[in-house]
């Protein structure tokens, strides 16, 4: 590998690597508020790194709460079916987004720039207006409530702090389905980021990949859709709307939209930041909005972004001066 | 017959080739063959259609009417990605480079993307000596002056191991001590690699150093072909360049 490959490989393994510790999290203490942050905040990993991965191939996608949906639908349809078993939904939460994207990807893929974006967006609402009106599959404006607890061959996982062991644990698996695929096709995801013209007249379908990248996307989207429903023990179509994409987005520019560290680094600051704001009353909104451009005018490729970028401007400083 | 000489007796054949953009024709009936290892320059005033010539013959567009022939395939309208494997390779008036991976990420990649066609890697030591780059392998390719990214433009279109270069404008923008580097470019590819070549150039010097062989292109319509200095003294080819007398 050469060395901007190896420097890319452990900014993104430590996108993996920070999550491991909230694994003791669900142990280290019994407040609520620590459960429902540590919660907020896996999720909005793995949202993130939903967006991340379209990212690497300079696609801004907002389908992530619609994959969302689709795999917490799945999930809560699946259990309550009779069928608990931890790995059995995450399969479930995995593979139906995926069985979703190819077709959708083939149609979609094709679009640019804007066209892309807006469809990606628009497809949301209709996501939600199918969620509504299919009352029969998806119980309407009820969802599928009642949803009996996750089991881990045979163990119940349905108290407060097993919740959040397997939020934490799904987010993991998350981050490790994303590891996989960027750094499987990292040298392929970053010519089509940097130069789609050259990648493709040096031979690299690009087609094939932005369609790898999607359908993943969607698989780790639905992974976080499994993580809401499980914590909240309900599917609802408000979970999954479209104007949560946009905060996706944000958490993966404001971190670093080069890095799965950026996503992680992203999603904390800002879900921390936004829960301290609320107790701010009425300036939540505007405190939240003000934090968002700060950091965007401050720290334009985000804040993992600006910190490799430094280390990056040092390195090559030594090497001319070592010339 | 093995996969060095089944290549190397492949020609690019282009037969009456056709390109219009909805009304308007690009060119028409554009025919000409390229024999392994020979260079063959494309000329013509601006406007006479010789980079939509290549986009068309490399995939990038698809033709409104003709063939493109690589050997006994038949490549016309194929995608650019597949020309590519195919080993017709291009590169690009303005520096074309991955740009935030340096110098080495950019030759690997290119190598990375080409893994599948047999044989071992292209060589590239020399030129990248020559060329200046060897000094900057770990630099961010965009950090480069004009004339190097332009150097490694070509490069990257070279270590896929081509058959057949389709070069557009490469010269453009280049110095004219740096103008010498297309020419070591081009025989490189063409006597270390039996790679042939369609140049498309203005610097008429260096198409008479490089192309035993020119095509005059003039409104989308081939004016002339021959031998440079045949084609280059015809009284049609000086009035597309310079304006015919309106007497």
């Amino acid at each position: 590998m050469t060395p901007k490959r190896v420097r890319d490989f452990r900014f993104d393994s430590c996108g993996l690597i920070v999550l491991a510790p909230l694994l003791a999290a669900p142990f280290a203490t019994a407040n609520p508020l620590y459960f429902s942050l540590t919660n907020q905040i896996v999720v909005g990993v793995i949202a993130s790194l939903a967006v991340y991965i379209m990212l690497r191939m300079n696609l801004l996608s907002f389908t992530v709460p619609t994959f969302m949906a689709v795999g917490g639908y799945t999930a809560a349809m699946i259990s309550t079916h009779g069928v608990t078993n931890l790995l059995v939904l995450l399969a479930g939460a995995f593979v139906m987004p995926v069985l979703i994207a190819v077709p959708l990807g083939v149609l979609v893929l094709r679009l640019k720039g804007v066209y892309f974006i807006f469809f990606t967006f628009i497809l949301n609402e209709v996501t939600q207006v199918m969620l509504f009106e299919t009352p029969d599959l998806t119980g309407g404006s009820n969802g599928i409530s009642g949803i009996p607890p996750v089991t881990f061959f045979g163990i119940p996982l349905g108290q407060q702090n097993y919740l959040v062991l397997v939020t934490v644990i799904t987010g993991i698996v998350a981050a490790a389905a994303t590891l996989a695929v960027t750094q499987r096709f990292r040298a392929e995801f970053a010519a089509i980021d940097e130069n789609e013209t050259l990648a493709e007249s040096v031979g690299v379908a690009v087609w094939k990949y932005r369609t790898i990248g999607f359908v993943a996307s969607a698989g780790v989207a639905g992974l976080g859709g499994f993580a809401i429903v499980n914590q909240l023990s309900t599917a609802h179509p408000s979970e999954f709307t479209s104007f949560s994409a946009i905060n996706y987005v944000a958490y993966a520019f404001v971190g670093g939209k080069g890095t799965m560290l950026g996503s992680v680094v992203g999603a904390t600051l800002l879900i921390l930041m936004s829960n301290y704001f609320s107790s701010q009353g009425a300036y939540a909104s505007a405190l939240f909005g003000l934090l968002l451009m700060s950091v965007v005018m401050a720290a334009p490729g985000g804040i993992v972004g600006e910190i490799r970028q430094f280390f990056e401007k040092r390195s090559q400083a030594r090497r001319g001066s070592a010339k | 017959m093995n996969d060095h000489a089944r290549s190397s007796s492949m020609k690019l054949r282009v037969e009456n080739l056709t390109k219009r953009f909805g009304g308007l024709q690009v060119f028409q009936n554009i025919s000409f063959d390229v024999e392994p290892g020979r260079v063959v320059g494309v000329i013509g005033p601006n406007g006479a259609g010789k980079t939509t010539l290549i986009n068309v013959i490399c995939g990038m567009l698809s033709p409104s009417g003709g063939k493109v022939w690589l050997g006994d395939t038949d490549i016309s309208g194929k995608p650019f990605h597949i020309t590519s494997r195919l080993g017709l390779l291009r590169s690009f008036q303005q520096t074309n480079t991955f740009r935030a991976a340096s110098v080495e990420e950019n030759l690997h990649r290119a190598r990375l993307f080409s893994r599948e066609r047999p044989g071992p890697e292209v060589n590239l030591d020399v030129l990248l000596e020559e060329f200046g780059l060897d000094r900057h392998l770990d630099d961010r390719s965009d950090s480069l002056p004009y004339g190097q990214q332009k150097m490694l433009g070509l490069l990257l279109a070279l270590a896929p191991k081509p058959k057949f270069l389709l070069l557009d404008e490469p010269a453009a923008g280049l110095e004219r001590k740096e103008r010498t580097r297309v020419d070591r470019f081009v025989q490189y590819a063409r006597d270390t690699l039996g790679c042939a070549a369609v140049i498309v150039e203005h610097d008429m010097d260096l198409v008479r150093r490089l192309c035993p062989h020119i095509l005059v292109l003039e409104a989308g319509r081939l004016l002339a072909e021959g031998t440079p200095a045949d084609v280059l003294s015809r009284q049609e080819v000086m009035d597309a360049y310079l304006g015919a007398d309106a007497e």
